[in-house]
């Protein structure tokens, strides 16, 4: 508990987490939807935002605000896939290849310099057209982790890399600490805001690769999401036939849910980094 | 502060200066003798090949509706003719052997070159010498001998009987076209020649293209009395025509909007947002529905009829009854499209030479329910609910009703669809979902395209919606494979054109009918060369070899004959013919006036079409 | 000679390799998709009005595949395409044939490479010395504000931005083109007029570029500066009294730049296929709209040209950096 009363000493984090809860809260009301988000005509099409229809409805005459709840859960469904799965990837990776070195770091970058230079967006879209009707969410998050640990793995390798010559390293390994036991007791401390900071950017790349991949139509533009809902605004000219309503929906609520991660993140990293913490908490 | 004041004031007059140096959209052209259109298929690339007998050279970037004349056009306005190079019809002999064409005297290629009959003949000599041109097999298997007769007349010897063979010359959205002979008989290798600067025998002449396939520009010829358009309609208006790209349609739309493209063709809700914002911007139509609806493109559904259960006909016309049409062509498009109950749109001549005489039988077309029940399912009344759900949704519908709607469709009848299903076996569960005869979950994909507004999406969107209500199980996937896709059969229903285009809006419709020939179906998994729903009947086999044996000139017999092989369709359903081909164009009236709309309508609308450079001629300058 | 031995060769064998498997991946890959060329360039032209009689199309289709170099098996055509490789012969595009691969390249790379290179770089400067600025400064309210900016911008899906500014610039202030790369009617010229043409059209998709691009590396330097600004080396030097811009030059760039330069070697690395949404915004030339053409039509050939080209770039610059690694920070040494 004292962990959270600490944390919420940043507004920042107070904030985030508020509205975390509210687009949380958003993705869970999906289930009470009273309308089949793949049937259309459900009601009158092109309407402003009014009591029945919360923010209004599309030009496909789907109630935005219930589909919007379906997009809200689908992305975050295909962000968090996408972000743990590669996490773990790209954690390992990074840290066994920059403690290690020699031999093991050698075949493990070959592996991710061979990742990497494939041209990502090239080979997503040449997938997303063997895959056709099988993109799930599921599918596509793991299509995304699959192709978004790898810059991640090198980055958080450099950062081991250069904490290795650091001279508590040796004094370490001199006084007979353990590989494990040093990765985690020393390295991890000083790694963890930069796994952060890659989580969060690795959420909001799948964020915005998902919104590529749907704007372009390759995607299962069946499926409510935050790409496939601006995907067919942008299609339907929501934009010039003034429906603002339902353009601006997906694009506020991927504002909003990445600047609460954004915080989020920041300020869990900063509560983790034991020297900010004692600047900011003042050292209890 | 002495800083933080020059900062500004640097800012401001950089805000000052921006405007004033502004930026030209055309570079020493002047906008108001110069028509800017926008092109439909994309970026020119390459921009500087303009040999457009190999592969594919985005032809209407301004060759095929401007540059070039066809020996004829079709303007499926009204399903004329119109002869350009040619002066008039082929002469036949009687058993189709044997054709002379007689050429127009008076032109000129664009270099000054007159034009002649030993143009026709080397074009069709290099096309059978050489693989690679795409016209190269066709000549090879029907022409035994090119020659000229004289100086205006060619003769062909065919291989083959085949009483359409100048077709291939007939401008429909592309055809063979006619090779300068000066230019290409010293060229080493015709396949790869770049064919730069494209020399035709339109009235305009190419003057600069970016070399990155932006844009073309083609300047009107000082000699355009010296082509075929010049000689039928007088002097284009436009000094300059530029044909320019846009990526997106959104950016095609600011265009109009500020007067930096003439013509656009757009989506159905492209097309409502520039008229809602544009005060300069009109439709085709004066009113509602707005859009071009004499394209002679039918629009719908195509199953593959290779695979069950797509392969009965009764589970193809239960999926047909299962469509509320009225619904349909609400959610497709806007109920801005033209009904036809068969496999040919119903526009121009077609529903008086087809579709009416057709009526009769139609309203006595039966189907067999099973258990010795039947239902006859036209229905003239589907046309009306189209309006109803029109006027209901705000718009003022007048004019003619049957042009712009049609004259009937099929009746919603859900009922006499379960009861087609349950006698070929399918059932319903405890949900309510229907279940294939082997008891398993009945899901059908409906196939389109990845962008959502090509009509053949705009199809397979609201059947989707349709079948979903009846209680299949249906999924849209949008694919760009999709013509690999249903090429090779790997599909359940597309949104592949359920009928090929004939000729152009023409009377004959040997083309339509010859793509169910039993000769061309090839094997799932592999290209099929006929229609993709792959079906084919015995008779309409007969119908197609007595069309082969009538002369095209013989337009009674030709109609009889296409009535019969159009009941055989309607009869076996092989694809469900919705509504034709809608182009949603937007003109700006900025500039240039009298385009061909419904109000006046000279000549097809199109600019992507050949006839554009037919109705250059007529269109005025507002001195603007 | 122990550097060369035990680092470089090693180092020079694993950039082969890489190479190697990545172009085998993008041979092998497109030929498994759906996509059929032959079958694409056959509906291509039929649904594009040639008249194709059915009759002669299966003579068509056989002349294509001799002329597209698809006969025989996948690994004759596999063996067949590393020896052009080697002669630097990419063959012909089959989308828009016979036109050679390196020629559309050619005509596509200059605006591509124009534009996104110098934006690429720009927004990493720019981005960088802001960023480690206002994380040296992170308390300051101007800090706190770029913070806030940056954290809004960067979500915005890039398409929407792009074309909020289009739509801004060009239609409600008519400053800039809507278009293109040039003014209609202008052909390319070594000459003031000319040059002032490409930069006013690219000046929108430049600044779409920037900002988005700017934002993202803005944030990760910010944060990473925070992290060094308090580790004990910088806060001696603090006590010790070194001037602050020392401090930041030498103590904290030097350190929180080693990963920003892996990430620029990479990001340099997507240039080619990352304009794709660019292009289509402002209807900008480039190899973005080629690749995804290529790709949607199954142009193997043409595939292999841009990717071949891409992996090439990404992976030398990876070498050259991991080369230059020990200028940046002394502390790695070659092992």
């Amino acid at each position: 508990m004292r962990v959270l009363r600490d944390l919420f000493k940043d507004y920042r984090f107070a904030l985030s987490f508020l509205v975390l809860w509210f687009l949380l809260i958003m993705a869970v009301l999906s289930a009470f939807s009273p309308y089949d988000p793949l049937i259309w005509f459900h009601g009158p099409p092109n309407l402003k935002p009014s009591v029945t229809y919360f923010l209004g409805t599309s030009a496909k005459g789907q109630d935005i605000f219930w589909q919007a709840t379906y997009a809200v859960r689908n992305s975050l469904i295909i962000s968090v896939i996408a972000g743990a799965v590669s996490r773990v990837f790209a954690v390992l990776v990074g840290m066994i290849a920059g403690y290690r070195g020699r031999g093991t770091d050698r075949v493990l970058m070959f592996f991710t310099d061979t990742l990497l230079v494939m041209p990502l967006f090239l080979i997503i879209v040449m997938l997303a057209l063997l895959v056709r009707e099988r993109m799930t969410l599921v599918n596509l998050g793991l299509l995304l982790a699959f192709f978004g640990w790898a810059w991640d793995a090198r980055v958080i390798r450099s950062q081991i890399l250069s904490l290795r010559e650091r001279e508590f390293t040796k004094t370490a390994v001199l006084s007979g600490t353990g590989t494990l036991k040093l990765v985690l007791k020393e390295y991890l401390p000083f790694a963890t805001p930069l796994i952060f900071s890659t989580l969060i950017n690795n959420m909001a790349w799948a964020i915005g690769m998902e919104m590529t991949l749907a704007i372009l139509g390759l995607t299962d533009i069946n499926i409510p999401t935050l790409g496939t809902m601006l995907h067919w605004a942008i299609s339907k000219q929501a934009l010039f036939l003034g429906q603002w309503n339902w353009l601006l929906t997906p694009v506020v609520l991927s504002v909003l849910l990445f600047i609460a991660l954004y915080w989020l993140s920041v300020s869990i990293s900063e509560y983790l980094d034991p020297r900010t913490r004692v600047q900011r908490v003042g050292g209890k | 502060m002495w800083r933080a004041n020059k900062c500004m004031a640097l800012v401001v007059a950089i805000a000052l200066l921006v405007p004033m140096v502004g930026f030209a959209q055309l570079a020493d052209l002047p906008r108001s003798e110069t028509l800017i259109v926008s092109i439909l298929t994309g970026r020119s690339v390459p921009a500087d090949d303009f040999n457009e007998w190999v592969g594919w050279k985005w032809r209407d970037r301004g060759m095929q509706n401007l540059a070039n004349e066809p020996l004829w056009s079709v303007d499926f306005a009204t399903g004329e003719i119109i002869n350009g190079l040619a002066a008039g019809d082929p002469v036949y002999d009687s058993n189709f052997f044997h054709l002379e064409i007689p050429l127009r005297q008076g032109v000129a290629w664009a270099d000054g070159e007159p034009f002649t009959a030993d143009d026709v003949v080397f074009t069709v000599e290099t096309l059978m010498a050489h693989e690679g041109f795409n016209a190269h097999n066709f000549f090879l298997d029907n022409v035994e001998l090119v020659y000229k007769i004289d100086d205006y007349t060619v003769g062909f010897d065919l291989k083959q009987a085949n009483s359409r063979f100048h077709t291939t010359f007939l401008d429909r959205w592309g055809c063979t076209w006619i090779m300068p002979k000066h230019i290409f008989e010293s060229v080493d290798d015709p396949v790869t020649f770049k064919f730069n600067p494209f020399v035709g025998c339109g009235a305009y002449k190419l003057h600069s293209y970016e070399p990155a396939g932006a844009w073309t520009v083609w300047e009107r010829r000082e000699d355009w009395d010296k082509s075929p358009t010049g000689i039928l309609y007088g002097m284009p208006a436009p000094k300059y025509v530029v044909f320019q790209h846009f990526a997106n349609e959104g950016a095609e739309i600011v265009s109009l909007l500020t007067h930096q493209v003439d013509a656009a063709d757009l989506s159905s809700e492209g097309l409502k947002a520039a008229l809602a914002q544009g005060k300069t911007i009109r439709a085709y139509q004066p009113g509602f529905p707005w859009v071009v609806n004499n394209d002679p493109a039918i629009t719908g559904l195509t199953f593959n009829t290779a695979k069950a259960p797509y392969d009965s006909a009764d589970v193809r016309w239960a999926l047909l009854l299962a469509i509320d049409i009225v619904e349909y062509v609400a959610q497709a498009v806007g109920a801005t499209g033209t009904l036809s109950p068969v496999h040919i749109p119903s526009l121009g001549s077609y529903p008086d030479n087809f579709i009416r005489p057709m009526e009769a039988w139609l309203e006595d077309f039966t189907l067999d329910l099973g258990n010795g029940e039947t239902f006859k399912p036209y229905d003239t009344d589907r046309v009306d609910g189209v309006v109803d759900y029109a006027t209901s949704a705000g718009y003022i519908v007048s004019g003619d009703i049957e042009a712009a709607f049609g004259l009937g469709w099929y009746k919603h009848a859900p009922d006499a669809a379960t009861k087609l299903l349950e006698k070929s076996g399918f059932s319903k569960n405890a949900d309510g979902e229907w279940l294939l005869p082997d008891g398993t979950k009945w899901t059908i994909e409906v196939l389109g395209r990845t962008d959502v507004n090509h009509l053949q999406s705009v199809n397979a969107l609201a059947a989707v919606q349709q079948w979903k209500q009846f209680g299949i199980d249906a999924v849209y996937v949008g694919s760009d494979a999709f013509d690999t896709l249903t090429q090779n059969g790997d599909f359940d229903v597309s949104g592949t054109w359920p009928g090929y285009e004939p000729w152009g809006a023409g009377p004959d419709l040997y083309r339509t009918l010859d793509y169910y020939n039993s000769a061309y179906v090839q094997p799932v998994g592999t290209l099929t060369q006929g229609h993709h729903s792959r079906w084919t009947s015995d008779a309409m086999d007969t119908v197609l070899e007595d069309l082969r044996n009538t002369d095209p000139a013989d337009a009674a017999a030709t109609i009889a004959l296409g009535i019969e092989g159009l009941k055989i369709a309607v009869t076996e359903m092989p694809g469900i013919p919705t509504f034709g081909y809608i182009g949603n164009v937007a003109w700006d009236e900025y500039y240039w006036t009298n385009w061909p709309g419904l109000e006046n309508p000279y000549m097809q609308p199109y600019t992507h079409w050949g006839p554009m450079k037919y109705f250059l001629p007529s269109l005025e300058a507002t001195g603007n | 000679m122990a550097f060369v031995k035990r680092y470089l060769i090693p180092r020079l064998i694993s950039y082969i390799l890489v190479i190697f498997l990545g172009i085998t991946a993008v041979f092998f890959i497109p030929r498994f998709t759906p996509s059929d060329p032959v079958h694409r360039t056959i509906a291509q032209l039929m649904s594009r009005g040639t008249y194709l009689d059915p009759a002669s199309m299966e003579a068509m289709v056989e002349d294509l595949q001799e002329l597209y170099g698809l006969e025989g098996s996948l690994l004759q055509q596999y063996g067949a395409f590393w020896k052009r490789t080697f002669t630097g012969d990419f063959g012909v595009s089959f989308f828009q044939f016979p036109t050679p691969v390196s020629e559309l390249i050619r005509t596509a790379l200059p605006w591509t490479a124009g534009l996104l290179l110098w934006t690429t770089m720009l927004s990493w400067v720019f981005g960088n010395i802001v960023g480690a600025l206002a994380g040296y400064f992170s308390r300051s309210r101007w800090s706190k504000a770029l913070d806030t900016l940056a954290m809004v911008v960067r979500p915005l899906p890039y398409y929407i931005f792009a074309f909020a500014l289009l739509i801004l610039f060009a239609f409600v202030v008519r400053w800039f083109p809507i278009a293109g790369g040039t003014a209609i009617g202008r052909l390319p010229a070594f000459t003031w007029t000319y040059i002032w043409d490409v930069l006013w059209h690219a000046f929108l998709p430049a600044l779409s570029l920037v900002v988005l691009g700017g934002a993202i590396w803005f944030q990760t330097m910010k944060l990473i500066v925070q992290n060094v600004n308090a580790e004990d080396f910088v806060q001696y030097a603090k006590l010790g009294g070194v001037r602050e811009g020392r401090i930041v030059s030498r103590y904290i760039m030097r350190n929180a730049m080693l990963p920003q330069i892996t990430g620029l070697a990479l990001s340099l690395g997507q240039i080619l296929s990352g304009a794709l949404i660019t292009e289509i915004v402002f209807s900008y030339p480039g190899v973005g709209t080629l690749l995804f053409n290529a790709i949607t039509s199954g142009d193997y050939n043409l595939i292999m040209g841009i990717t071949a080209l891409s992996i090439l770039g990404v992976t030398t610059a990876i070498l050259v950096i991991d080369l230059l690694y020990p200028l940046f920070d002394p502390r790695v040494r070659f092992r």
